[in-house]
């Protein structure tokens, strides 16, 4: 299975960044683990991370041209704000899940509204990094097309 | 030797699940949940309860009386977080004195609740609450896999 696993604003501060609440990970740690992971189980992963909205409307648009089967997208901030992500994510027709290290319903309540979270099949939060790995594990067992 | 013993508690509604018909829920009820919650865990030695119950307050007393009883936690409020604003504050509350005592606890939907006309996650923790929406029975599976790895870590 071919996934994209795209990140959004800040995520490259993660280990530095509110550890409180994002824990002490490095991106490039989350990036090894899920690479081994979907080596593992027979995945193949591109890991990718932008500051910037177009970037991220363009690597979903990218998927959408290469047939990906599988985008799983952590859009941070642009979560709350992107309807052109919201747009392109409707655009690909391949399996969707909207991921959070942080559980951002139990936050400030300017994080309560996603516009993702309609646009994907589901939703994984509040797990920590783990929850990248968790995911790319499970889309293994889903019974979801593949390319 | 049990690994931990998790509790898995299932809201109002989830008895019948006869009108969930997407792709990851095919052929999907309740005993089928519960016989994948059951194999999961068993496979990484953990020790499950899976309940289902459709009267609220029941559903909160089991919470409550449990905290103490169980390692971690898994919780579909189903109907619950639709209708009853009083329970789901209660049921906040309950959910925040397990947080407190630092045990995992994970809200499992089984389908994107984003996506239906009035649904909500459960708020009030501050933290230490996961989510899982979308994911039909396997939703259970990855909640019991991350419990699993955060047990084993402690």
């Amino acid at each position: 299975m071919n996934i994209y696993v795209i990140n959004g604003p800040n995520i490259n501060l993660l280990g530095t960044r509110e550890p409180e609440i994002y824990g002490k990970e490095t991106l490039e740690g989350i990036s090894n683990e899920c690479q081994e992971k979907a080596s593992k189980v027979g995945h193949s992963v591109k890991f990718m991370q932008s500051n910037h909205e177009g970037e991220i409307v363009e690597w979903i648009q990218d998927a959408i041209i290469n047939k990906v089967d599988a985008i799983v997208i952590n859009a941070a901030a642009y979560t709350h704000t992107s309807i052109a992500i919201h747009d392109a994510l409707k655009s690909f027709s391949g399996y969707k899940v909207e991921l959070h290290i942080s559980n951002p319903h139990l936050r400030e309540s300017f994080r309560h509204v996603s516009f993702i979270s309609p646009a994907v099949d589901s939703v994984v939060a509040g797990l920590g990094p783990d929850g990248y790995i968790q995911v790319i594990d499970l889309l293994s067992e889903l019974p979801i097309k593949v390319n | 030797m049990s690994n931990g013993k998790l509790l898995i508690i299932n809201g109002p509604g989830l008895s019948d699940l006869s009108d969930h018909n997407e792709t990851a829920n095919d052929d999907l009820s309740l005993a089928v949940i519960e016989q994948k919650c059951i194999e999961t865990s068993r496979e990484m030695g953990l020790e499950v309860d899976f309940r289902q119950n459709d009267d609220e307050s029941e559903l909160l007393r089991t919470l409550v009386d449990d905290v103490n009883n169980f390692d971690a936690f898994i919780i579909n409020p189903a109907g619950l977080s639709k209708s009853s604003f009083i329970d789901y504050d209660a049921f906040s509350a309950a959910i925040n004195k397990i947080t407190n005592l630092s045990k995992p606890v994970i809200e499992v939907r089984i389908e994107n609740i984003f996506i239906q006309e009035g649904s909500r996650p459960l708020r009030g923790s501050e933290s230490g609450v996961g989510f899982v929406s979308g994911l039909g029975k396997y939703g259970y599976v990855l909640a019991i896999n991350s419990i699993n790895k955060k047990l084993s870590n402690n």
